[in-house]
């Protein structure tokens, strides 16, 4: 457990923060979730760091992958759940390619991204892309430069997707529904408002 | 044929092993016993903390003196670790040994069902009771000596087959070194320096290599594959095939009638032969002849054509000119040795690391494997030992290496091993770049570094005070810059937690070495098994490293495993005295377990002949009937004639058909007879 240490300085208390690692501080039971959801041996990592030297996310921010295996393995769920880094991860798959240990980081992550969203932990961009999907079945909807972009190239301005068969929306709708995707989105929104 | 003793009432003793906790921790121990009692013909059963022990053992001598037992059960471990042990006391009683028998009530009951005691309890009664059938209709065998042959055979020529032929040729033993390739050296010879006293590796294996040559007691087959192998411990009969060299030596001259031919190794035909080759001593790096040696301290010095790719245009012939020594027409040999024993020393190769697409071996000019950086540095390699990039010849100021390149890697691309070596190497070529390169500076990116012998903490050390850069992250990948041809090492700094991208001049990859292609094929002729990385199987990791389940088949150096030399060199020598054991008691043992014929019952009719698959069975006329007979040195005991045989002619000592049968009915009659 953290110590207690009382400086009248906030600034001051959180640099001189207890940063030690204490064995009541891990959960176990989030490795076992992590493996479970992902479905890859998250214990077997080996911290080479092959992940984060492959990751695009990682030169550009502070996210570093191998942290986040790290922290799963000692079972640091609310270190884990409460990183905004978290949400860095592009889905590449570019750290699952390389993995000598044949895991898959980025499973690791989406499993992690489930566990906080049980717990409303989502970026707020995030939930917005959810209602866009409701909306359009696009994370990234088509808009009028990539129709013209499209025009130029000698493609028709909408994709072969829910754009041109709007018909179909219903069915995605349908899917979100059944997770409550949309309806928690929408609540988490609000509630941050 | 052995006399078939029936018992006339067996009376059989029992007794069960605790093995500290490993069997009684889940195997009620005392029940396994009390039921023993109760079965047929047990006369005494026991139970003990350690059977093995010499208080164990005395109460199996003591029990066969006092009850007058016929047979022996030990419900214990593996056969394979102590069924010589209770052999040996049942003996040490006044019975036959081949009258004792081993219920395996550990490995395959206690290990396994750990959680399971009231199960594991069940399965061991059910091991004691078809022991005790079968050790009720065990009879008398006596083991069959025969005499070993005087002379061995290592095949392979490197530092470990050399070092194994050198100790067996020293104790007075005749030795076949066999290398398939036309010098001996092996690996040691393309290598520069040795870790980790930097000696100069072709200095200390030049002497090695002329004492192979000149010992009187090792014969020297070199450009020689085995071709085909039969017999077994004591009498290998081994087929050689010498392949077609094109050129023959003095002593081969003189026995042509040839006065003062044969190659001396001058050269000379050398400079007029027209067709250039890589040599792939120098991995390609090189040319090399038609015509051609690998390189200047061979042994034997004699010259080699490679027949691929000679046009037989005859200038060699002619340069040569009243040596003789080159001979165009000549063909493949094969010749036939009989030895006692063999080590194989078959060594290792370098796994393809183009296969890692993200390292672009192959495909950027200045990634190399360290085998390529050793013959750069070597002063006899293709460059004079001036480590320069391929892409432009100019000297490197950065230089990368990247360790474990294909070791340590489960994702099936790649070896899950350690290949034990590349780090040492690695750190020995990091000083022997600062020590040619002024301002270079090397990168070592690794994930740990393994300096597990002696003095070698201490290079790591000295290295590291020599200025190498120790960089702990794996390379996640390396892109080349197209114009510069220079090279951008993408890895995560893991102790500081931060992306690199550093750009170098060039890049060594530790590539992971893996068993040769031919190591397939040489243990199926030697009938020596593997582990799963393929690497060939010691008979046992710990107790028996050099040995193999092949009696009188050895292993030395890297073909068991990855190892540096002076593992490999300690491996050949514990594998020479290993096989020289045999050869100096001049006889072996074989265990008695072979078919024989029943005479009365044999229809002659041969079938059983072409099936064995040791040509161990033969037809004879006796008595003026045909009947079939074994040569039991040749039996391996497998039972392929004795299941087949439609009359119940043969019978299978130690493994016969009434002793199985009784097992079975053991088993499913669960003690009812
Ligand atoms: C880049 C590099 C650097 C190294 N540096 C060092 C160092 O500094 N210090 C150190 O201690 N170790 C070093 N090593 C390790 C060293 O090379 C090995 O320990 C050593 O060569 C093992 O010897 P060996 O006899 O087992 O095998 P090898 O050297 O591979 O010899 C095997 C021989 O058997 C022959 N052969 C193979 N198959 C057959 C067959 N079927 N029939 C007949 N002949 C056959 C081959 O032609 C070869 O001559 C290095 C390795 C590498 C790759
Ligand atoms: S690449 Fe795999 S083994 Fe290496 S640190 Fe990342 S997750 Fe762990
Ligand atoms: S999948 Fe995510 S964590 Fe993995 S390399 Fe891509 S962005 Fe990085
Ligand atoms: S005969 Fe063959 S080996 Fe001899 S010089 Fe001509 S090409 Fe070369
Ligand atoms: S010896 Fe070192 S570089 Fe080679 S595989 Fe083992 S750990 Fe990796």
């Amino acid at each position: 457990m953290a110590v207690k240490k009382d400086y009248k300085d906030q600034n001051l208390a959180e640099k001189l923060r207890d940063r030690k690692y204490y064995a009541p501080d891990s959960n176990p039971e989030f490795l076992k979730e992590v493996e479970n959801i992902g479905q890859t041996a998250a214990h077997m990592c080996y911290q080479c760091g092959t992940c984060t030297g492959s990751c695009p996310s990682a030169p550009r921010s502070s996210y570093r992958i191998r942290l986040f295996m790290r922290k799963a393995v000692l079972g640091l769920e609310e270190e884990c759940l409460t990183d905004p880094d978290l949400w860095l991860c592009t889905t590449c798959y570019s750290c699952t390619d390389r993995c000598p240990r044949d895991l898959a980081p980025t499973d690791a992550i989406m499993a992690m991204r489930n566990l906080a969203f049980k717990r409303d932990i989502v970026p707020r961009n995030f939930l917005q892309t959810v209602q866009l999907i409701y909306k359009s079945g696009h994370g990234v909807p088509n808009n009028d430069a990539n129709r013209a972009a499209r025009k130029k190239l000698g493609l028709e301005e909408e994709p072969e997707t829910t754009h041109k068969y709007p018909e179909y929306l219903p069915g995605i709708r349908k899917i979100l529904d059944h997770y409550r995707l949309k309806e928690n989105a929408d609540r988490i929104l609000a509630e941050g408002e | 044929m052995a006399e078939v003793k029936k018992n006339e009432e067996p009376r059989i003793g029992v007794f069960v092993c605790h093995c500290g906790t490993n069997i009684a921790g889940s195997i009620d121990v005392k029940e396994v016993m009390e039921y023993a009692r109760t079965l047929p013909n047990v006369i005494v059963a026991d139970d003990y903390q350690y059977m093995c022990s010499t208080p164990g053992q005395n109460k199996i001598a003591e029990a066969i003196d006092e009850q007058k037992l016929t047979g022996v059960v030990v419900a214990a471990c593996s056969p394979r670790l102590h069924e010589p042990t209770f052999r040996n006391a049942t003996k040490a009683g006044g019975l036959n040994p081949f009258r004792f028998e081993m219920a395996n009530i550990r490995e395959q009951n206690s290990w396994v069902h750990m959680h399971q005691p009231e199960e594991a309890t069940a399965k061991a009664k059910d091991a004691v009771r078809i022991a005790v059938a079968k050790a009720s209709l065990l009879e008398d065998l006596v083991p069959k000596s025969v005499p070993v042959e005087k002379a061995a055979m290592v095949v392979g020529g490197g530092v470990g087959g050399m070092q194994a032929a050198l100790d067996l040729a020293n104790a007075g033993i005749k030795t076949y070194l066999v290398e398939k390739s036309p010098t001996i050296g092996g690996r040691m010879s393309q290598l520069d320096k040795t870790f980790p006293t930097l000696d100069c590796s072709q200095c200390i294996l030049t002497p090695k290599m002329v004492d192979v040559y000149r010992n009187e007691g090792i014969e020297l087959l070199t450009y020689t594959e085995v071709e085909q192998v039969e017999g077994y411990i004591g009498n290998f009969d081994v087929t050689l095939r010498k392949k077609a060299r094109g050129v023959i030596t003095p002593e081969e001259a003189e026995a042509r009638g040839i006065v003062g031919g044969g190659c001396t190794g001058c050269g000379d035909c050398v400079d007029v032969c027209p067709v250039i080759k890589p040599n792939p001593f120098e991995l390609g790096m090189a040319p090399r002849k038609a015509i051609y040696i690998y390189h200047p301290q061979v042994s034997p010095l004699i010259y080699t054509v490679d027949f691929d790719a000679c046009v037989k245009c005859g200038l060699c012939v002619e340069a040569c000119g009243d040596k003789k020594a080159v001979d165009l027409e000549m063909k493949d040999e094969l010749m036939n040795v009989k030895v006692g024993t063999v080590v194989l020393a078959t060594g290792y190769d370098i796994f393809p690391i183009e296969k890692k697409f993200e390292w672009g071996y192959k495909n950027y000019d200045n990634v190399i494997t360290s085998l390529e950086f050793e013959r750069l540095i070597c002063a006899s390699g293709p460059t004079g030992g001036h480590l320069v990039r391929p892409s432009d010849g100019e000297t490197p100021k950065r230089v990368a290496f990247v360790l474990c390149a294909g070791s340590r890697d489960n994702t099936g691309v790649g070896k899950p091993y350690c290949s034990r070596f590349c780090c040492m190497y690695s750190l020995k070529h990091a000083h022997q770049i600062i020590e040619k390169i002024p301002g270079v500076v090397p990168y070592i990116f690794y994930m740990d570094i393994r300096s597990f012998g002696k003095m070698y903490e201490e290079f790591y050390y000295r290295i590291q005070d020599e200025g190498a850069k120790f960089i702990r992250g794996r390379v996640a990948n390396i892109l080349e810059d197209p114009v510069t041809k220079n090279l951008h090492v993408n890895a995560e700094d893991t102790l500081l937690g931060r992306p690199i991208d550093m750009e170098v001049d060039m890049v060594v990859l530790a590539a992971a070495v893996q068993p040769t292609a031919e190591t397939e094929k040489t243990r199926r002729l030697f009938g020596v098994s593997c582990s799963q990385d393929g690497w060939l199987l010691e008979a046992h990791p710990k107790l028996n490293p050099c040995g193999t389940t092949t009696a009188g088949v050895y292993l030395a150096g890297v073909c068991q495993g990855p190892k540096d030399i002076p593992d490999t060199v300690a491996q050949a020598e514990g594998a020479a005295s290993a096989a020289s054991i045999p050869i100096h008691r001049g006889e072996v043992e074989l265990e008695p377990y072979f078919a024989q014929c029943i005479e009365e019952k044999c229809a002659g009719c041969g079938l059983c002949v072409n099936l064995c698959p040791y040509s161990a069975l033969s037809l004879v006329e006796k008595d003026g009937r045909t009947v079939m007979q074994v040569t039991e040195a040749k039996c391996k005991g497998c039972g392929t004639c004795g299941g087949f045989c439609p009359g119940g002619a043969i019978w299978m000592q130690h493994f016969a058909t009434p002793q199985i049968v009784a097992q079975i009915d053991a088993f499913l009659l669960g003690g009812e007879q």
